[in-house]
């Protein structure tokens, strides 16, 4: 039932790399516009790809790209937290229910978790019931719902996921 | 490294940009200058830029800006640049294009050079000019011409001022509702209302009736502000209150005279009518009936306004409703004719073929992505309309509703009826506040608060015939707990929450809850004085004061019942906002089963005892005084009244009492049910590689864990309580889920003349008994697929569907 990580024999091999250089950048633009609703600006792009490279995977089958993620790490909202935080993650619809979309945040909160996260958020589209599917499967709890959160009046889920080790015993005493 | 080609042009921009935030000379000057420019002039730059060699980088300094400039500041204060965008301030530019290009040529392509102050908002804010998904200019092209202001409409003969045909004004006023439903729905007043130019000067309008309507529409907008100004229960996400108040300043809002204006003009109209023959008035009838519905419609909301400075509520309100009902009788008649009236041609943006500049403002808007705009259809306007005229009209009965806790039942459920559209929520609690201050006086909250305690669980202390009420030392206590209670705001708070959007109220519930544990400390200290009291005053022989005072449970009772209900609508508000996934659902569902609902019935039923054992004691006294020889005529009439009374109060929370007991039963059904699938394998787990339930369960309940009371409970008692559930087998676990929903069904059956949520809930209950039982028996027992969880017929309960 669970989502399957590994990919089912005959599928295409896939690699995953993180973002390297420049000529990147159109590849991962033309993923993730496919799949909003909203444009980002080159802006945004930038500033995620560049302040972490390391947190910008891109899965690939041969030459071409077929999936990406982008996330950042900071703790600019609570100096106590190190918080992560998925931007953006985008499959190619041709190479979907692969477990491409799943390895990607895998590979992110575990590169996260290397760099000390105390919590992973993101927000997704209340409508994208394939995204929420993922993200449940992965112990993400959706903890807030935010109205008419995006420009096309749809409202957003923010999703938390808890890693480290310290705040788990916190809470309830 | 390879440079930048042309076919990037967009790179070039992000790297000045970028460059811009750079600490480098002079750059955060040209950027703004570079954000002016065109593609074409970009690409020139970029190609000068590759000649440039890398130069020192200067200290930035605000001198050589031209901001230190003693005009350019005044300049910047008097906000005159801000009012006219088209001019460039005339001081202070400096050429540093040179040292812009030398510091550009250091970057690498793409590369960033970032201010600290340049963050996530900032790069998402930031637009590509020239991109017309994010530049809002790029809907004009330079053959198009700016979107005609009121004056050049006029001038070009666009509009007409004087003499409009019925169809005319009727397509206008339909536009104008239009506009107004889609403000309230969450647009900017400037990107709906606004692009009607008649609005820009209605006194330059000739045409008596569209003018009066116009001045109408605008004194509503002024009213409808107030009134959301004034219920502050708006989030930037419900509405915009911010418009161009220069526009509405331009002529001054007068309220008071529109009802009497429109009525003028509806009358003459009116003559005008009689004078046509049948056939030909009924347009004009048409126009006559929209201004009426204006006119109530206004006059409704404008008393809402009013009511704080209402002498009687009552009055006041009754005012309001003869205006929603006259409007809301009107409603079908226009519904009726908006064929009459001219349409909005297919394709244009506009809502009217006239009077209207759908794009008047779309530069004057904040620089950020434009959001697309969508002004409603009319039929569904008017729907909107009716809907919210009939809204206010159960608004209104929030002034029977005296005492809190019959308040706060009336906000939850309005809430869950009208909780989409911002005016309703606010007209709500302006009705409310106007109400409860003309009804307790000047010191409201306190007042109205020991009014509520007495309507509650009636304590003898805050009986004022009771000898025991005028105690000094019972005072004192009292003062001192009101007192707290009402500076600590709770109380108020969780009725002013129940206005907010859905989604906010479970955040500020959150909030909420915590603020009740103070509270809850005093009231338990407040109910151990009171026994203290009636040690002291047993000792002192005065039986009456200390009777009234011993078991006093009355306050925490109070306190404890109120905190009960918030964490029950936190927790099962997650439902409706979809924030559970199926597989929490288990833990969700136990809460309120093994704990929260059984805390509420016993509230109640405490509270119901103690009244009970109130009046016992009180006929008691009656009695013993009748039998003392005080049995006159009033005496007989007094006791032959009283137990007729006191058989309709014994059990005032009956209906309640019975409703928790079936919630209980439906979330005993749900967490069993959830145990059995979980146990059954139909149940989509987490991996576990990240998820840790301690943390999610911990997460879930984090805002009760501040209470005293209840405990909390932690993860490790309710892994034990599951897990020695989860020692029965998949059938027997199916089964005692059956039993649950039926006890359910039972309880919910015993209801007489049952709400629609009952008869829902019954339903639920039902369908989830019947599926329970087929899943015991061992259907579909190879399919291990988890069941679809449908919440369409209530909010905290789905029907539970195998597919």
């Amino acid at each position: 039932m669970n989502e399957s990580k590994q990919s089912p024999p005959g599928t295409p091999e896939i690699s995953y790399t993180v973002f390297n250089d420049e000529s990147q950048l159109k590849a991962i633009q033309g993923l993730i516009e496919k799949e909003l609703s909203e444009p980002y600006s080159i802006y945004t792009y930038r500033y995620f790809v560049y302040n972490w490279p390391q947190l910008c995977i891109l899965a690939q089958h041969e030459e071409r790209y077929v999936g990406v993620i982008v996330c950042k790490i900071d703790h600019l909202s609570n100096p106590e937290l190190w918080q992560g935080y998925i931007a953006m993650l985008a499959v190619d619809p041709e190479y979907r229910r692969q477990g491409i979309g799943s390895t990607l945040v895998e590979k992110a909160i575990e590169m996260m978790k290397a760099e000390q996260a105390d919590e992973i958020a993101l927000e997704t589209e209340q409508s994208n019931k394939a995204a929420l599917r993922l993200y449940d499967s992965l112990g993400f709890i959706r903890e807030q719902r935010l109205l008419r959160y995006y420009i096309n009046g749809v409202d957003a889920l923010r999703l938390n996921l808890t890693v480290s080790r310290r705040s788990s015993d916190a809470s309830l005493s | 490294m390879q440079g930048i080609t042309t076919e990037q042009p967009t790179d070039f921009q992000a790297a000045t940009a970028a460059a811009a935030a750079a600490a480098a000379a002079a750059a955060a000057a040209a950027a703004t200058v570079s954000a002016m420019r065109t593609k074409s002039e970009s690409r020139d730059l970029e190609r000068e830029r590759e000649g440039n060699s890398i130069s020192e980088q200067d200290e930035w300094s605000v001198s050589e800006c031209g901001f230190n400039d003693p005009e350019v500041q005044r300049a910047m204060r008097g906000g005159s640049a801000a009012e006219d965008i088209t001019q460039y301030p005339i001081h202070g530019w400096v050429d540093v294009t040179q040292e812009f290009h030398e510091a550009c040529a250091e970057l690498l392509p793409g590369e960033l050079a970032q201010d600290m102050l340049f963050g996530l908002f900032e790069a998402m804010s930031a637009i590509e000019i020239m991109d017309p998904k994010m530049d809002v200019g790029m809907g004009f092209d330079k053959f198009d011409l700016p979107p005609p202001s009121f004056e050049a409409a006029v001038a070009m003969g666009a509009i007409k001022l004087d003499a409009l045909e019925p169809a005319e004004l009727i397509g206008v006023f339909d536009a104008l509702f239009a506009c107004l439903v889609s403000w309230l729905e969450g647009n900017s007043m400037d990107q709906v209302l606004f692009t009607c130019l008649y609005l820009h000067a209605p006194s330059q309008i000739q045409d008596k009736a569209l003018r009066v309507f116009c001045i109408a529409v605008r004194n509503l907008i002024v009213v409808i502000k107030n009134i959301i100004i004034l219920a502050a229960v708006n989030e930037e996400e419900d509405f915009q209150l911010y418009g161009n108040s220069a526009l509405l300043g331009a002529e001054k809002a007068q309220p008071a005279t529109i009802a009497g204006q429109l009525k003028d003009v509806e009358d003459e109209l009116v003559r005008k009518c009689k004078k046509l023959p049948p056939a030909e008035d009924q347009n004009l009838m048409a126009v006559v009936h929209r201004l009426r519905f204006m006119r109530h419609l206004f006059q409704a909301i404008y008393q809402v306004e009013l009511m704080a400075s209402a002498e009687s509520a009552e009055e006041a309100v009754n005012e309001i409703y003869k205006n929603l009902n006259v409007a809301s009788e009107l409603l079908p008649l226009i519904k009726r004719t908006i064929e009459r009236g001219t349409q909005p041609v297919e394709g244009s943006e506009a809502p009217n073929p006239m009077g209207f500049s759908p794009r008047i403002h779309d530069r004057s808007q904040p620089p950020t992505f434009p959001r697309s705009i969508k002004i409603r259809e009319r039929p569904a306007s008017y729907q909107f309309l009716e809907e919210m005229v009939a809204r206010f009209k159960y608004a209104c009965k929030v002034i029977r509703h005296k005492d809190y806790y019959s308040a706060l039942n009336f906000f939850i459920e309005y809430s869950r009826k009208s909780g989409h559209c911002i005016l309703s929520r606010s007209v709500l609690q302006n009705l409310f506040s106007s109400s409860i201050r003309l009804a307790h006086g000047k010191q409201s909250m306190k007042r109205f608060l020991r009014h509520s305690v007495q309507a509650f669980n009636s304590p003898p202390v805050l009986n004022l015939k009771h000898p025991v009420a005028s105690d000094p030392k019972v005072q004192q206590h009292l003062e001192t707990f009101f007192r707290y209670c009402t500076n600590m705001n709770t109380f108020n708070q969780f009725i002013r929450l129940c206005g907010f959007n859905r989604a906010r109220q479970r955040d500020k519930l959150a909030h909420l809850i915590e603020n009740f544990d103070p509270l809850q400390v005093d009231a338990v200290r407040l109910d151990s004085l009171m026994n203290q009291l009636a040690n002291e005053r047993a000792m002192e022989g005065n039986e009456l004061h200390a009777t009234a005072l011993k078991h006093s449970t009355h306050f925490s009772t109070w306190v404890l019942y109120n905190c009960f209900r918030a964490m029950l609508i936190y927790l099962m508000s997650g439902f409706e906002l979809e924030l559970y996934a199926v597989h929490e659902f288990l833990y969700i569902y136990w809460y309120p089963y093994e704990f929260l609902v059984g805390f509420l019935v016993s509230a109640l039923t405490r509270t119901e005892n103690i009244l009970l054992a109130q009046e016992e004691y009180a006929e008691h006294q009656s009695k013993l005084q009748v039998n003392g020889g005080g049995g006159g005529a009033g005496g007989k009439n007094r006791k032959a009244a009283k137990p007729k009374k006191n058989k309709k109060q014994q059990r005032p929370y009956r209906q309640e009492i019975i409703y928790y007991h079936a919630l209980l039963s439906l979330c005993g059904g749900m967490y069993k049910a959830m145990g059995a699938l979980t146990k059954d394998g139909r149940v989509r787990l987490p991996m576990s590689k990240f998820d840790n339930e301690e943390i999610r369960y911990n997460r879930r309940f984090a805002p009760f864990v501040p209470l005293t009371s209840p405990p909390p409970v932690s993860y490790a008692e309710f892994k034990s309580i599951r897990d020695h559930m989860m020692l029965s087998s998949v059938e027997e676990l199916y089964s005692v889920a059956a039993k649950h929903f039926d006890q359910a069904r039972n309880v919910l059956e015993s209801i007489q003349n049952p709400e629609q949520e009952i008869l829902d809930l019954l339903q639920i209950a039902r369908t989830n008994f019947v599926v329970m039982n087929v899943l015991a028996r061992g259907h579909q027992k190879e399919l291990k697929r988890q069941p679809e969880f449908d919440f369409s017929k209530h909010t905290y309960f789905p029907i539970i569907k195998l597919k």
